[in-house]
């Protein structure tokens, strides 16, 4: 434990150090792969461990960036009270909805949550208190002064961003290595077995989509941040996609692969305008080639390594192993 | 008296929509076990074809004959390139449960960003084979087309055939058997897999027609047939997700249900209706309204 934690204090610090020496764009995305890892890390916890499979988790950040958006606009709280009411109102948000989860499986919650990801901006754009398409307004403000002239808003941005990450992924790991972690694997490998063997298996699929909707609404809170804004705009079907995708992608039951599948969804959108540029396409080609790069990795990771990258290099090991 | 009517016959009109894509879910759900949410890309992307062939002959009925082909092969391909390489890959470790339906995800990303790369984002419309204006009864003018009459009757016409394919020909008998019981039918002689692929097709094909007619009073871009491919699937699960007789019901249901939230309520609460119907019939009757008795879990 007590090595963990050294580990993540020199993480956060080594992660600090190279944000002072890279430029703004740079800094400014390592904000956005701190969002996304907490974002895949509640797929990660929901659909790796526990076994259930939500497409919704754009409506979650949803949640989440609203609840953070209206705590900080209307009652000019702390920049830490409304990431801790985005936290509580998403877990309460995921414990209504994880009830009604508990008793479905497989092809019914992913439609559910589908639905709920298609709708959630329909609903947002119909109450006025949400602000409709235009969203509303979600400032941090400036940094502290006592940081200095030097120091950015971009920066300050990632600072927040990755003290968050590494809280969550610290908190999340110990989570799933806990009895937590155990019991839901158990119940996603043969839940009539664990059930048996004593694991009330409702309750704790309610407990793993609570959890994983706080850190969603985490997320979601935080990619609020990055943008200034909350609009259901930018908690399209599309986000939630990308979500599963880089979930997939990093390895649906490994937590230290979600900084690598939040690298990928981060480093998409950039190969992808290298792309278009040189190919010298129109305006479609910016807009749909990055969806086309991720589906296609979506597609082939899901045939050819379904449990992440990781899981062919033990299996290549240990076939060597046998062999010799 | 006379809005009540009027709002049950726009409801059926677009229940009747809701029908073909809950079937198409329907239809691949029995055969494979898996929810094909990219039936609102195959859907789509057949469509697009339709309304190019459609455009440009100026015919309708073309386009719509074309839009069905389109989906059929579509459907056929899908199953035939993707769905039998993914069930040989994915066979072991904890994303076995959940790689079809990521699956079908990507391929409904892929479909739409192809689609967008062809036709771009801006929305089409596709020329109506009917009058959108209200009929005129005496003095009063009621907000049911000539275009709803036509869409009732094509979805009626569609369900028809369906229903004979399956009850009176050796093909609906082989989907069905291999359906219920895959292995049985398999020793009988069916060569199951090849019925699978007939099965996508045929839900491909009534995919396509969906689109189409939603197109033929909506405008259609690369995420205009999200919303049905939800509502198709609620209708799909108020009927159980097994039975093609239940999702029809449900569809008529959800449709005129929706449409009356719609007169009645107003636009804002249409989709939290539908989510809320979605949500109740989970939770009172997850088997759906035809189960009878024994349940089911899959």
């Amino acid at each position: 434990m007590r090595k963990k934690i050294a580990f993540f204090i020199l993480l956060g610090w080594l992660l600090l150090f190279i944000g002072d020496r890279v430029d703004e764009l740079r800094v400014y995305q390592g904000a956005q792969i701190a969002m996304y890892t907490i974002a895949l890390a509640s797929i990660v916890l929901l659909t790796g461990y526990s076994g259930q499979v939500s497409l919704g988790n754009g409506a979650m950040m949803a949640v989440g960036g609203y609840a953070a958006a209206l705590t900080l606009n209307k009652l000019g709280s702390p920049i830490w009270f409304a990431f801790l009411m985005a936290v509580f109102f998403s877990a309460l948000f995921g414990a209504l909805l994880g009830t009604a989860a508990a008793r479905l499986s497989g092809p019914y919650l992913a439609g559910t949550t589908l639905a709920l990801a298609v709708g959630l901006p329909e609903i947002a754009n119909q109450f006025a208190f949400l602000g409709g398409v235009p969203g509303i307004l979600f400032d941090v403000g400036f940094p502290p002064a006592r940081f200095g002239e030097e120091f950015t808003q971009y920066k300050w941005f990632f600072w927040i961003a990755t003290f968050l990450a590494l809280l969550s992924l610290f908190i999340t790991s110990n989570i799933l290595q806990s009895r937590f972690g155990r019991t839901w694997s158990a119940i996603r490998s043969n839940s009539l077995a664990a059930e048996l063997s004593g694991i009330h298996s409702s309750r704790m699929k309610i407990l793993a989509f609570t959890i994983s909707s706080a850190l969603a609404g985490l997320a979601g809170a935080v990619l609020a941040m990055t943008i200034s804004l909350v609009a259901p705009g930018a908690y399209t079907l599309t986000l939630s996609f990308a979500l599963v995708t880089g979930a997939v992608l990093a390895g649906v039951s490994s937590l230290p692969g979600v900084a690598l599948g939040a690298l990928i969804l981060v480093a998409i959108p950039e190969i992808a305008d290298v792309l278009a540029n040189s190919w010298g396409g129109g305006e479609n080609f910016s807009n749909y080639l990055p969806g086309l790069i991720v589906s296609l990795l979506l597609i082939l990771s899901v045939i050819f390594t379904p449990n992440g990258p990781g899981e062919n290099l033990r299996k290549h090991r240990h076939n060597k192993a046998s062999e010799d | 008296m006379q809005k009540l009517l009027e709002t049950l016959l726009i409801g059926v009109s677009t229940g009747s929509i809701y029908a073909l894509m809950s079937l198409a879910l329907v239809l691949v759900w029995r055969s494979t076990r898996v929810v094909n949410f990219a039936q609102a890309g195959q859907a789509m992307l057949s469509t697009y074809i339709g309304f190019e062939i459609a455009s440009r002959s100026e015919i309708f009925w073309l386009g719509l004959a074309c839009a069905i082909t389109a989906g059929a092969l579509l459907g056929a391909g899908v199953d035939f390139f993707f769905m039998r390489v993914l069930f040989k890959h994915a066979v072991s470790g904890p994303a076995v449960v959940v790689a079809p339906v990521i699956a079908t995800l990507g391929l409904l990303g892929l479909i739409r960003s192809i689609v967008g790369l062809i036709w771009g984002g801006e929305f089409k419309s596709i020329e109506a084979p009917a009058s959108k204006d209200g009929f005129t009864i005496g003095q009063t003018t009621i907000p049911f087309s000539a275009l709803n009459l036509l869409i009732i009757t094509t979805v009626s016409l569609i369900l028809i055939t369906l229903a004979i394919i399956f009850q009176r020909t050796n093909l609906g008998l082989s989907l069905r058997a291999s359906a219920y019981a895959p292995e049985i039918a398999q020793l009988a002689g069916i060569k199951t897999g090849r019925t699978r692929t007939i099965g996508w097709a045929i839900a491909g094909g009534v995919g396509g027609v969906a689109g189409m007619l939603v197109t033929s009073y909506n405008f259609l871009s690369p995420y205009s047939l999200d919303l049905l491919l939800v509502f198709g699937f609620i209708a799909a699960v108020i009927g159980g997700l097994e039975s093609m007789v239940g999702s029809v019901i449900g569809a008529l249901t959800l449709g005129i249900g929706l449409t009356f939230i719609l007169n009645y309520v107003g636009t804002s609460l249409v989709f939290i209706g539908g989510f809320a119907v979605l949500v109740v019939v989970l939770l009172l009757k997850p088997d759906g309204i035809m189960a009878r008795g024994k349940v089911r879990r899959a």
